[in-house]
C-alpha cells in the first residue's frame, strides 16, 4: 500500500514537473527572444573598450542584470539518474541558458538610452550547493559597464 | 566588414531531443541494474543461507531475540499446549532442533518464526481459529519456514536490498522512491513463493500427525471473512503472502493431488480467554502465518 501511494505520489510529482516546467520554459524562451530582438542594435561586448567609432562619452555607468531560476521537479529527477550513468545533464541545459540570456536582458532593460555595453562578464553561483534539500537553482549576474553618447544619434 | 546585429537562428547551447525518451531509458537501465543486482546477490544469499546450521543460528541470533518468547517465567497453559502441538509436528516435518513457542498478547491475527527457533503467536490468532488443526496448521506453516529456511533468506535479501538501493540511488530519496516499486514486487514475488511452500509443508505435516487434512483452511477462511470479501486488487503485487483465496485454493488442489482427505477436527485442549473480536492487524513480526 504503502509502496503505491509513493508510487503514485511520484507519478503526480513528476507529470506536474513534466507539464508545468514545459509550460514555464516555452513562455519564457517567447519572451526572451522577443526581447532579444528589440535590444538587437544594443552591442554588449566582453572587450575593455568601445567597438567602432565613438562619439565622445557623455556618461559611463556600472550596471548589472541577475537572475534566479529554478529546474522542474522533472528536470531534476532525469539529472539524478544522468548523475548515475554519466553524461550530458541536458535537463539542466535549458535552465542555465534561460538563465545566462535572462540576466543579460535585465542588464540591457536597466540601462535605457545606453549605446553600448562593455566589459561584460557573467558569473553563474548554485544556489544551496549540494545540501540535503537540493533546490536545483542557479543565480546568473551578468554586470558590465554601459556607455552613453554625448549625441542623439546611436552607433552601430 | 559591416556588423549586422541578428538572432542566432538556432540555439546549439541546448540539446533539443526530447527528454521524456531520456528518462525512460536512463529508468529502465536503474531498475534493470537493481534486479539484476538483486537477483545475483539472492543467489549469494542462498548460497550462503546453506551453510548455516540451525545450531549456529541459535547461536547467532540468540542474543538479538531473546525477549518474547525466551522469558524465564514458566510457560502458561496456552503455551505449554501450543509447545505440544509443536513438539508433535516437528518429526513430521524434519525439524531436528528445539523450537519454543511463546504468545504474544495482541490484536494482531499472527503467528512469526523468528531465527533461532522461536515462534511467536499473537493472541488474536487464538481467538479466530477455533480448532487444534487449525492451529496445528499455522504452526506447521512457521516450521515449514524454519525447513526451507525463508527466516534467513527473507532477512539475508532484506539487507542486501536496503544497502543495495542505498548504493544505487546514492541517498536520492527521489530516485529511490522510483525503483522502491520495482523492487519490493520482486522481493513480494519471492516471499509468497515462499509462502506456498510453507504452506504445501504444512499440510504435509498435518496429514502426517494427524492423518487427514482437516482444520487446514481454518485459519484464512476465518481472516478471509473478517475481511467481508474486499478485494484488493493490485495491491496483491507488492503483498509478502499469497491472497487468501488463493492459498485456500491451492490447499485443495494440493490435497485433491496428494490424495489427503479431510476429518474430524479435535477441540483446543486449554481454555480460551475472551479477548473479544480480534482485528485483523498488519503483521508486528516480519514472518507470519
Amino acid at each position: 500500500m504503502e509502496n503505491l501511494i509513493n508510487l503514485g505520489v511520484f507519478i503526480i510529482l513528476i507529470s506536474c514537473g513534466y507539464v508545468f516546467g514545459k509550460i514555464a520554459e516555452k513562455r519564457h524562451y517567447k519572451s526572451i527572444i522577443n526581447r532579444e530582438r528589440k535590444f538587437l542594435t544594443l552591442p554588449a561586448v566582453s572587450g575593455k573598450n568601445p567597438v567602432g567609432e565613438v562619439p565622445p562619452i557623455r556618461r559611463a555607468q556600472l550596471v548589472q542584470g541577475s537572475v534566479v531560476i529554478s529546474v522542474d521537479y522533472f528536470k531534476r529527477m532525469l539529472a539524478g539518474l544522468r548523475n548515475f550513468f554519466g553524461g550530458t545533464v541536458r535537463s539542466y541545459e535549458t535552465l542555465l541558458d534561460r538563465a545566462r540570456r535572462e540576466a543579460l536582458l535585465r542588464l540591457k532593460e536597466s540601462c535605457p538610452g545606453a549605446r553600448q555595453i562593455i566589459n561584460l562578464r557573467i558569473e553563474t553561483s548554485s544556489i544551496s550547493k549540494g545540501g540535503k534539500n537540493r533546490i536545483g537553482s542557479v543565480e546568473i549576474l551578468a554586470y558590465g559597464t554601459a556607455l552613453y553618447y554625448d549625441i542623439g544619434s546611436p552607433s552601430a | 566588414m559591416k556588423y549586422l546585429p541578428s538572432l542566432p537562428r538556432k540555439n546549439d547551447n541546448v540539446s533539443h531531443n526530447h527528454p521524456l525518451r531520456e528518462f525512460f531509458l536512463l529508468l529502465a537501465g536503474v531498475v534493470a541494474l537493481v534486479l539484476a543486482a538483486y537477483w545475483s546477490l539472492g543467489l549469494f544469499v542462498d548460497f550462503a543461507v546453506e551453510r548455516i546450521s540451525p545450531e549456529r543460528e541459535a547461536r547467532l541470533f540468540s542474543a538479538a531475540f531473546s525477549n518474547g518468547a525466551d522469558k524465564e517465567d514458566p510457560p502458561s497453559d496456552r503455551e505449554a499446549a501450543l509447545q505440544e502441538i509443536v513438539d508433535n509436528l516437528a518429526p513430521c516435518i524434519d525439524i531436528t532442533f528445539p523450537v519454543r513457542v511463546g504468545v504474544q498478547e495482541s490484536e494482531a491475527a499472527n503467528a512469526a518464526a523468528f531465527p533461532g527457533g522461536r515462534i511467536v503467536v499473537f493472541s488474536g490468532l487464538l481467538d479466530k481459529v477455533k480448532s487444534e488443526n487449525g492451529l496445528a496448521f499455522v504452526l506447521a506453516h512457521e516450521l515449514g519456514h524454519y525447513k526451507n529456511r525463508d527466516h534467513l533468506r527473507l532477512m539475508g535479501r532484506g539487507i542486501v536490498l536496503v544497502s543495495l538501493t542505498a548504493m544505487v540511488t546514492g541517498g536520492n530519496a527521489d530516485i529511490a522512491r522510483v525503483v522502491a516499486p520495482a523492487r519490493d514486487v520482486g522481493q513480494a514475488r519471492y516471499s509468497q513463493s515462499r509462502e506456498s511452500k510453507a504452506d504445501r509443508s504444512a499440510l504435509e505435516a498435518l496429514n502426517c500427525h494427524y492423518g487427514h487434512i482437516g482444520g487446514a483452511t481454518e485459519f484464512f477462511e476465518a481472516m478471509s471473512a473478517g475481511r467481508g470479501g474486499v478485494d484488493i486488487g493490485a495491491l496483491h503485487y507488492f503483498s509478502s503472502h499469497p491472497e487468501l483465496k488463493e492459498r485456500i485454493d491451492a490447499l485443495n488442489d494440493l490435497a485433491g493431488a496428494m490424495g489427503f482427505s479431510s476429518g474430524e477436527v479435535a477441540r483446543i485442549r486449554f481454555e480460551r480467554e475472551d479477548a473479544g473480536a480480534a482485528e485483523e492487524g498488519r503483521p508486528s513480526g516480519w514472518r507470519d502465518q
